[in-house]
């Protein structure tokens, strides 16, 4: 009689929702997966509590293929983060990992990150971002970026504010093609800039823009924008377009409730699609979740490819017993 | 008619199920072009809808079979069909009894007790014994269980369906009438093995159908309906709609189909107002 049971239930559903369903035995369960198959459906899980005996979720409607929705070059998988570091020479007060000079460095070093990065084109992954704590405290990040480079497309995000003596030295030794710097400008003045980051860090910032921009290098900006601010946004373009940034390399994204953030756009890891992120401590669902224990994925680090592929599995389960979309939060 | 110039279309539909929001904003934004731009007005029962249309508050209703029907006789025929569901071209209603019942055919179900659908459901009750009466029953002396759920819904909701199909297990009826699609969901008995088998099936008939008042203008009404039958079970996006709403494919009107309602409707004094 299940079936009479997901006709009347399942045909009234909205559809993403769900409702669940005692079934007796295996032939049951797979009269349930048929009917589904035949209506239009979903199975989204089954809990058997004894041997053939248990509890169908079903779902109205199919699951929608998010190839479909999601951009391949944002599909789980196709892009890899690592945390190069966790120690910064700022302390942002809405930084989503708590990056400080204070910050224990959690280095992930250079022969690590080369093992992750080949281990990550094999898989299928097709762009790196270096971030942390800031990138350019570390003395080999010129080797780190060309051994990225090396195997995949890479951006480095920054603030920008160290390319002078050594770092003006270690980023001249970076490559130009298949790099990008990604450097942090919150507002198109220094008022609002400098209240979260520090005072005269944005004009260091916009400094190294053009530094950037004269050594021949792929610019991109973001700008974090808090809810008590008046983002000013017309201008901040403005600003960006004047530095003959196009507007595809302007990111504009909210500040995350993460790290030491008291405000922000506040999700779980159901929310998210995924994109796998790697720091010293492990193998988080995504960049800007990379302190928080709900989104980790596994404590070991290498081999990269088993946690590549359970969180693959784990967006196929969640895409498919969703009922809420899952939000792209760009971090870049 | 409710077109202001530069206004968008504005189609009717009733709401029977959650799903039809996310089908009629899905069948909105597919239509977002200058020439086919449309919007959609949900009403809680069909004679709500045939009122709206009548009155020109809506420019399209999405009518059962009976609706449409009813619509017809309303206005002296100054009606135009526009478009179907593929699976409302050739619909039907299924006679099922108890597995190992041995019956078959329309002299069998005579004599039994049958349990019919909403009375307002022109696939659970009204066809059935139309299609009884043309066979040679006399259905004037049948033993009818009906089941009255949802009134005014033309039987969409398919509830009184299953409460047919449950008399009959429960061994309270010993035939159920019900609509092809319900039958069809239920794997023509196969999902539910060794408890119901098909007696008899009526004829093809047709069901639902997009029906406009002939003071639509052809103008109006030509581009909107080009673009609906354009719709694509290929493409992810219209298949989302299709399947919901329960087709493979948009099809020009199958007219014909509604004979035998009309004739029902004539034998069995069934309102043509509410």
């Amino acid at each position: 009689m299940v079936v009479m049971a997901l006709m009347r239930t399942v045909e009234q559903l909205a559809e993403g929702d769900t409702a669940e369903f005692p079934v007796a035995s295996a032939s049951e369960l797979d009269l349930v997966r048929r009917w589904c198959a035949k209506t239009g459906n979903t199975v989204v899980s089954t809990m058997m509590v004894e041997q053939d005996a248990g509890y169908v979720t079903v779902g109205r409607g199919r699951p929608r293929n998010p190839a479909t929705m999601i951009p391949a070059d944002r599909m789980p998988g196709a892009r890899l983060w690592l945390y190069t570091n966790f120690h910064c020479n700022l302390a942002c007060d809405y930084c989503c990992v708590a990056s400080s000079p204070r910050a224990d460095p959690r280095l992930l070093g250079i022969e690590t990150i080369e093992a992750l990065v080949a281990e990550a084109a094999a898989w299928g992954v097709r762009e790196l971002y270096l971030t942390g704590g800031e990138p350019f405290l570390l003395p080999d990040i010129d080797a780190i970026v060309r051994s990225c480079v090396d195997r995949l497309p890479t951006t480095l995000l920054t603030n920008g504010m160290l390319f002078r003596g050594q770092g003006l030295r270690k980023l001249q030794a970076m490559p130009r093609a298949g790099f990008a710097l990604q450097i942090s400008v919150d507002s198109p003045t220094a008022e609002v800039h400098d209240s979260h980051r520090g005072v005269g860090s944005w004009k260091r910032a916009l400094a190294g823009i053009r530094v950037a921009l004269d050594e021949g290098f792929t610019v991109r900006v973001a700008a974090t924008i808090s809810a008590h601010d008046d983002p000013a946004l017309d201008e901040l373009h403005a600003l960006f377009d004047g530095l003959g940034i196009p507007r595809a390399d302007q990111v504009i994204r909210p500040i995350a409730l993460q790290g030491v953030a008291d405000e922000g756009f506040a999700f779980s890891r159901e929310s998210l699609i995924p994109e796998v992120t790697v720091t010293a401590d492990g193998i988080y669902w995504h960049p800007v979740a990379a302190l928080d224990e709900d989104a980790l994925v596994s404590r070991q680090i290498l081999p990269l490819a088993p946690s590549l592929d359970r969180v693959s599995d784990l967006f196929a389960e969640q895409w498919s017993s969703m009922t809420a979309a899952s939000t792209l939060f760009a971090c870049a | 008619m409710s077109q202001l110039i530069g206004a968008p279309l504005l189609v009717g539909a009733v709401a029977y199920t959650p799903n039809v929001v996310p089908i009629w904003e899905g069948i909105r934004d597919y239509f977002d072009e200058p020439d086919t731009a449309m919007d959609f007005v949900l009403f809680s029962n069909y004679g709500r809808l045939v009122d709206a249309l009548r009155a020109g508050m809506i420019d399209i209703a999405w009518n059962t079979n009976l609706a449409y029907a009813r619509t017809v006789l309303q206005t002296d025929g100054h009606v135009r069909a526009l478009a179907m569901r593929d699976t409302d071209a050739a619909f039907s209603t299924v006679f099922v009894a108890a597995a190992g019942s041995g019956w078959s055919g329309p002299g069998d179900i005579g004599a039994r007790r049958l349990a019919l659908g909403s009375a307002d459901s022109a696939h659970a009750a009204i066809l059935p014994l139309h299609y009884l009466r043309a066979a040679g029953v006399n259905v004037d002396h049948m033993q009818l269980k009906r089941f009255d759920s949802d009134i005014g819904k033309h039987g969409d909701t398919g509830r009184s369906e299953l409460d047919a199909i449950d008399a009959v297990l429960a061994g309270d009826a010993d035939v159920a009438a019900i609509g092809i699609t319900v039958w069809e969901n239920i794997g023509r008995g196969e999902l539910m093995p060794g408890m119901l088998e098909q007696v008899w099936q009526t004829e093809t008939y047709s069901h639902c159908m997009f029906t406009a008042l002939d003071t639509l203008p052809e103008a109006v009404s030509a581009p909107w309906v080009a673009k609906l039958l354009a719709m694509d079970w290929e493409v992810p996006a219209h298949r989302r709609i299709l399947e919901l709403e329960g087709l493979t494919q948009w099809v020009e009107p199958h007219l014909d189909g509604y004979a035998g309602l009309f004739e029902a409707i004539a034998e069995q004094g069934v309102d043509s107002r509410w």
